[in-house]
């Protein structure tokens, strides 16, 4: 029995050790996709399919098309821009963890004039979507996703 | 040992009645048997002991075979290693699942919060109209604002 509570604290160790580097993680891959939502003809882009669910319950729009799909391999405090339809553009910084969420800031530029900006903590392998510019008889939505690596 | 008169103790009457004696005591015993009753009684319960034991141990339910003893033998010996297996199995089993279990605890895969995907702590706009959603099921954060 002794033996037996010997073999087991030897693995769980090793399950300690290895489970180490998931508590400091330092790089942040960040996963913007650009969607222009509309009251078109109903269509949803194969690439949208998981999140499509959410915000089919939140709005009414029929069309779901994805504008770009970029992922940044990011630092924290490495601020990187995505350029959006209609002379705007998405600045996106994430600055450290607090627990198992990363704290993002978010900035919208429209005309290189900074028309919303937003700090969030955004749950590890999760999303949380921005949207509202108008564009092309639609809106535009910007799913943001992060995961610490 | 007891004695059973002032002559003669109960093993000089044992001895007696297994007849290993010299012969000039036994026929001194003998002749003290015919006067003395307690030396008498006493030769009587050896005898009878001696006559119970003899048929007891000719009994054949008292005997050893030693060729069922040997097929008991293998059987036990056939069985041991799954039982081994056995034990090895349910031993690895249970590390397994304390591996799974603690990887889950440390990835934070399991007891994940329900709290909502993202918690927004500060918004800042020049326009009037913001909201912030989130939605029933997956409890996914959406942030809402016009450029109107």
């Amino acid at each position: 029995m002794v033996r037996f509570i010997k073999i087991i604290l030897f693995f769980l160790s090793i399950a300690c050790f290895f489970s180490q580097p998931a508590l400091a993680k330092t790089k942040i891959l960040t996963h913007v996709k650009v969607i222009h939502a509309s009251t078109g003809p109903r269509y949803v882009d194969p690439g949208l399919k998981k999140i499509i669910p959410e915000l089919k319950s939140v709005f009414k729009y029929t069309s779901y098309r994805l504008l770009k799909d970029q992922r940044l391999d990011q630092h924290f405090h490495q601020k990187d821009r995505v350029n959006l339809p209609g002379k705007r553009t998405l600045i996106i910084m994430p600055s450290d963890m607090e627990g198992k969420r990363i704290r993002y800031q978010i900035t919208i530029k429209k005309n290189k004039r900074s028309v919303f900006q937003t700090r969030v903590l955004l749950k590890n392998n999760s999303s949380i979507t921005i949207g509202g510019p108008q564009f092309n008889d639609g809106v535009l939505l910007f799913n943001i996703s992060g995961s610490a690596k | 040992m007891k004695k059973t008169c002032s002559r003669y103790r109960s093993e000089d009457i044992s001895r007696f009645v297994d007849n290993e004696l010299s012969q000039a005591r036994y026929h001194e015993l003998a002749k003290h048997l015919r006067d003395c009753p307690d030396c008498r009684s006493l030769v009587e319960k050896y005898k009878n002991l001696t006559v119970m034991f003899n048929d007891h141990a000719g009994h054949t339910g008292l005997k050893i075979d030693p060729a069922a003893l040997k097929q008991n033998l293998v059987i036990t010996t056939q069985s041991s290693p799954k039982k081994i297996l056995g034990n090895i199995y349910l031993k690895l089993a249970s590390i397994a699942a304390i591996l799974i279990i603690s990887l889950f605890w440390f990835q934070g895969g399991m007891f994940r919060s329900t709290g909502p995907s993202a918690i927004v702590t500060s918004v800042d706009t020049d326009f009037s109209s913001v909201m912030i959603i989130e939605t029933q099921k997956k409890k996914h954060t959406i942030i809402w604002f016009s450029e109107t």
